[in-house]
């Protein structure tokens, strides 16, 4: 009920079904299925259209698409970009066969799979790779950075004895 | 009338092409970061707990993707009818890359540089 845009489109969507019903010329059947053609095209389109917008508009924040988990200074990540690079070549290379054939391609040949295949696998193992080095496989993750405060209050001693408080670092700050 | 089809070709071409355009603007102005694409993590035997150094694996891979990606989006440009198919070599040579890339990584990050394990090696014989 709160959802005023859900509400608007259903209406939309009603009015629009009464119109093709009525006005539009042509089979009913034919009708139906023209109309589940388009509603599907600009529901599609709009879904794209409104994540396109929110990833230029820096809504949806892709700028760490490349950075490689846990390396120091947030460096790209070489597994990242291949897979980047080959995912768009992929997509551009089907768009352009679409559009100029006017049809899907009838079979997706090995080469293509392959390709991409051993760019995911890169990416998969990549990942694997650096997870398990921070696990402490390897080489270990580097401390949070920052300190830590420590305060211990304590009652004053009865008899003039003294209080004796040590506190340790476990690992030492200087492990290797 | 907009037909389906000249529909569906259009909204392709907005929506894959403004994909690619944001993404390839946002590395453009550097909002995405290529910092240190070339350079790796190692294991450091002292001091800290990993060093940065240029990583060869990186480049040549980076190298070998250039190449493949390209030559396979100029196939499609020349006959956009179909896929290409892609020679046997190539992809041997590509996942080769690959291989090498990953080798190094799992090396560098499990066993340090190789100069540093040759400089251990030969401090625990002395």
């Amino acid at each position: 009920m709160r959802n005023i845009e859900f509400w608007a489109s259903l209406l939309l969507a009603i009015v629009a079904a009464f119109i093709i019903a009525i006005w539009v010329p042509g089979q009913a059947d034919q009708k139906v299925v023209h109309a589940i053609e388009y509603a599907g095209l600009v529901i599609t389109f709009l879904f794209g259209f409104m994540i396109l917008a929110a990833i230029a508009s820096g809504k949806i924040d892709i700028s760490r698409i490349l950075e490689e988990k846990g390396s120091d200074g947030g460096g790209a990540s070489m597994s990242r970009f291949q897979l980047l690079i080959f995912t768009f070549v992929v997509a551009i290379s089907l768009l352009l066969i679409v559009v100029n054939s006017h049809d899907f391609p009838k079979e997706i040949p090995a080469g293509v799979l392959t390709l991409l295949g051993i760019s995911a696998t890169t990416y998969a193992v990549s990942k694997g790779i650096q997870t398990g080095a921070e696990d402490g496989n390897g080489s270990p993750a580097p401390p949070p950075a920052g300190g830590v405060t420590h305060t211990t209050v304590v009652a004053p001693p009865a008899g003039g004895s003294s209080v004796t408080h040590t506190t340790g670092v476990n690992p030492p700050a200087n492990a290797v | 009338m907009l037909t389906v089809t000249l529909l569906a070709k259009w909204e392709g071409i907005i929506l894959i092409g403004g994909f690619v355009c944001a993404v390839v603007w946002k590395l453009a102005t550097g909002e995405i970061s290529l910092g240190y694409l070339l350079y790796g993590d190692a294991r450091a035997y002292r001091g800290a707990s990993q060093q940065t150094f240029f990583s060869s694996g990186r480049a040549q891979m980076l190298l070998s993707t250039v190449m493949v990606a390209g030559y396979y989006l100029l196939q499609v440009i020349q006959d956009p009818t179909h896929f290409p198919d892609v020679p046997n070599e190539l992809v041997v040579a590509l996942g080769g890359s690959h291989a090498i890339y990953l080798a190094g990584k799992a090396q560098s990050l499990y066993l340090g540089r190789i100069r540093d394990l040759v400089s251990l090696l030969n401090r625990r014989q002395q």
